[in-house]
């Protein structure tokens, strides 16, 4: 469905982002500017504030203050920017007494997506998962789901990708499965914000890297920069 | 006209996702049916009362079935989007928000008033009573329409809090009381044999209260569902 906001930027402005949650900050004077094309690392310990940030970018959460605008448009006065916005949280929001194809094709009516049923299948093919489309999703590994999630997510195939730790809980098979996807998600036009609490794997392919430390991105570079922030780097190293 | 269709399109789908849950777990309505038909055997056998006390507290009983059965139902239903995080799958969508409340109200409605249709013969047969009547029905009907529509709303409440599962009941049984009342009047009305247009105050009630916890749930919802 050709509409307004398929040819949107996918520059993502952050100004003055302020989050509390009884009146204790979560985020405090979040300011971030992320380009077309980026593949931006977001890192900082456990409660620093990371699924917060991408929940408020995903328009799931409201924020206390502050503004958020894509590609010029803000997200407060948008609803419709959900529209390429993708989001791969913690959990994988699927239907668990339904098989992989059904949820799916729920997604894919209320993204309204016109053919659903060749969405449906192009995007279960993208990810491996042709054979299992008719299993109920409780009988899937925690990597099945996870796979699962991510075809849900790239339904609509949105130019705007946020994962929140997306690498949790995988073991190795899949979490190499997981790189090989986010290469290929990495393409001019789409931007991509990845919180990860261990990022070391994905500073190969990410192009720049923020750290949120007490509530404010304390530093945004280029990864190709890395060795002129000692102090992200050391703490990218404690972490490792 | 095409909002108006994509809005439709959306509480439908919303519906039967639901429907189609409930067909694959079998988890809401068997418990919701068991729970009810559990309340007529044992106020049946527990009171054994006369057959005039029995045509007085027919209605009571009958609003006290669906009454708990519907808060299990609607306590089962959100209790689906928690489970790992469907509703904000929902909420991530580009859809109205109102709209995710009138489908999720439209299933507790559906199911709801089907535990309704079954319990009807099994209440005639219990309490020697005809209560297979086109009147309480469309009393029944009235009634669950304004007591799912309020608790969907107050389930979008309860599920953001630490005391999800207890709190649904007890927000809903006190603010579905005047429902529960007129309900309850308009059925023993029906049941002794007066027409409708009789109780016609007990019924306005009912529609007002449709009319207003589902403006309620378009107005608020969204708000409700935002943290």
């Amino acid at each position: 469905m050709a509409t307004e906001t398929e040819s949107l930027s996918t520059r993502i402005e952050i100004r003055g982002l302020v989050k509390r949650y009884h009146h204790q900050p979560v985020l405090n004077q979040i300011t971030l500017t992320l380009n077309d094309g980026d593949f931006c690392i977001l890192v900082g310990d456990n409660g620093a504030g990371k699924t917060t940030l991408l929940r408020i970018l995903a328009g799931l959460v409201q924020p206390t203050q502050g503004e958020i605008a894509v590609g010029g448009s803000s997200l407060a006065v948008n609803p419709n920017l959900r529209r390429i916005i993708g989001y791969v949280g913690h959990q994988p929001m699927l239907y668990q007494d339904l098989t992989a194809q059904e949820n799916l094709r729920h997604y894919a009516r209320l993204y309204q997506i016109q053919d659903t049923e060749s969405a449906v299948t192009h995007s279960m093919a993208g990810l491996g998962l042709t054979l299992q489309q008719d299993q109920p999703v409780r009988t899937f590994s925690r990597g099945m789901q996870q796979r699962l999630s991510l075809a849900r997510a790239l339904l609509h195939n949105p130019s705007i990708l946020l994962f929140d730790e997306p690498y949790t809980g995988l073991d190795q098979d899949a979490a190499i499965f997981l790189d090989h996807t986010l290469r290929g998600l990495h393409t001019p036009g789409r931007t991509i914000l990845l919180a990860a609490h261990r990022p070391q794997r994905l500073l190969t392919m990410a192009s720049h890297i923020a750290w949120l430390r007490n509530g404010c991105i304390s530093q945004h570079i280029l990864v190709k920069n890395l060795h002129e922030a000692p102090q992200l780097s050391r703490y990218l190293q404690e972490e490792a | 006209m095409k909002p108006i269709r994509c809005y439709l399109g959306v509480i439908w789908q919303i519906l039967r996702k639901d429907i189609q849950v409930e067909w694959r777990g079998r988890q809401g309505l068997p418990v919701m049916l068991v729970f009810a038909l559990m309340i007529v055997f044992l106020f049946n056998f527990a009171l054994q009362l006369s057959p005039d006390l029995q045509a007085s507290l027919t209605a009571g009983l009958l609003w006290v079935s669906l009454a708990f059965a519907s808060t299990l139902g609607i306590n089962r239903s959100i209790s689906l989007e928690r489970e790992t995080n469907a509703l904000d799958g929902l909420l991530l969508a580009p859809v109205d928000r109102s709209a995710i409340f009138f489908g999720k109200t439209l299933g507790n409605f559906c199911f709801t008033s089907l535990v309704g249709l079954v319990l009807l013969p099994i209440f005639s047969l219990f309490y020697q009573q005809n209560l297979l009547r086109l009147a309480l029905i469309l009393v029944m009907l009235l009634g669950l329409g304004a007591y799912t529509s309020l608790g969907t709303l107050l389930s979008a409440l309860s599920i953001q809090t630490r005391t999800r599962d207890v709190l649904l009941p007890v927000l809903l049984y006190p603010l579905a009381l005047p429902i529960l009342i007129a309900a309850v009047e308009a059925s023993r009305g029906v049941l002794s044999g007066r027409a409708l247009g009789e109780m016609s105050s007990w019924m306005y009630l009912l529609l007002a209260g449709v009319i207003l916890f589902n403006a309620a749930g378009l107005i608020f919802y969204e708000t409700i569902l935002e943290e």
